[in-house]
């Protein structure tokens, strides 16, 4: 039996089980890289409304663990672990991105150079307000939004 | 929050007192209006408990909730002092809200 030293000596040469070893580090590390940047710069226009970038990051994260599945040669367990971990993230993310986060494009009432519909609705202190009150007074911005987002 | 901090921290001072804005979900908001004095921004948070006032607008998302209740489409909307509609943006992914910039560039221009 060749002892793991010397089967690394195969015809693909020295590195060969090192560069699997890596490639599956990398993939880890984008995949993770991946979800702790979107979460950490959320606050940034540009990250936020591009979710895609985490999918394509997954995505990547997939290709290079399955690079280093193809050239493991001792210890696959490390490289099937990580395709393993890159691809869940890759369906998940991509599930929530293109199916749970959408939103019906259905037209709404609003129509520029309209007025929208008057309403009087409670404040956080129970205090009514309407928004015929800033009529003649001041611009309102209005965000309708749910949860925590 | 992301959007609603977003706008807060760009507005100056000076245009916060001209400007009014108005937050309204279907969630109890005692919890939001202590998150946005924390913030230390002057938003005017209202509840719309049984979306009567969302779905005027035209803007529920039908068992978009996660029991299936029916759920806000997230929208900014930019009304001038006469009260008319200037700029709207409704969101058709979650995840996604209007840059604070493009908001703030409609105010300004108003």
């Amino acid at each position: 039996m060749l002892s793991s030293r010397a089967s690394r000596l195969d015809d693909r040469g020295y590195h060969a089980p090192v560069t699997s070893g890596r490639l599956a580090l990398l993939s880890v590390l984008t995949a993770v890289g991946a979800v702790a940047g979107y979460t950490s710069l959320l606050r940034i226009a540009m990250v936020r409304n591009h979710p895609e970038g985490y999918v394509i990051a997954f995505a990547l994260a997939t290709a290079l663990a399955t690079l280093a599945v193809a050239r493991a040669r001792s210890r696959r367990w490390i490289a099937w672990l990580a395709l393993g971990f890159s691809s869940l993230l890759l369906v998940a993310g991509a599930w929530f991105n293109f199916v749970g986060a959408r939103v019906p494009d259905t037209p709404s009432a609003l129509r520029v150079g309209e007025r929208p519909p008057d309403f009087t609705l409670p404040d956080a202190s129970g205090r009514p307000v309407s928004l015929a009150d800033y009529r003649g007074r001041k611009p309102v911005v209005l965000v309708f939004y749910r949860g925590y987002w | 929050m992301a959007e609603l901090q977003g706008l807060g921290a760009q507005l100056s001072e000076a245009e916060r007192a001209g400007v009014e804005i108005v937050a309204i979900s279907p969630d109890s908001n005692e919890h939001s209006q202590k998150v946005a004095e924390a913030l230390r921004v002057g938003y005017r948070f209202v509840a719309d408990h049984d979306l009567a006032v969302t779905r005027r607008y035209g803007l529920v998302h039908a068992h978009g909730g996660a029991d299936g209740q029916d759920v806000p489409r997230p929208a900014t909307v930019v009304l001038d002092r006469d009260g008319v509609v200037r700029w709207f943006s409704v969101s058709r992914n979650l995840q996604v809200r209007p840059d604070p910039n493009d908001v703030l560039r409609v105010v300004r221009g108003l």
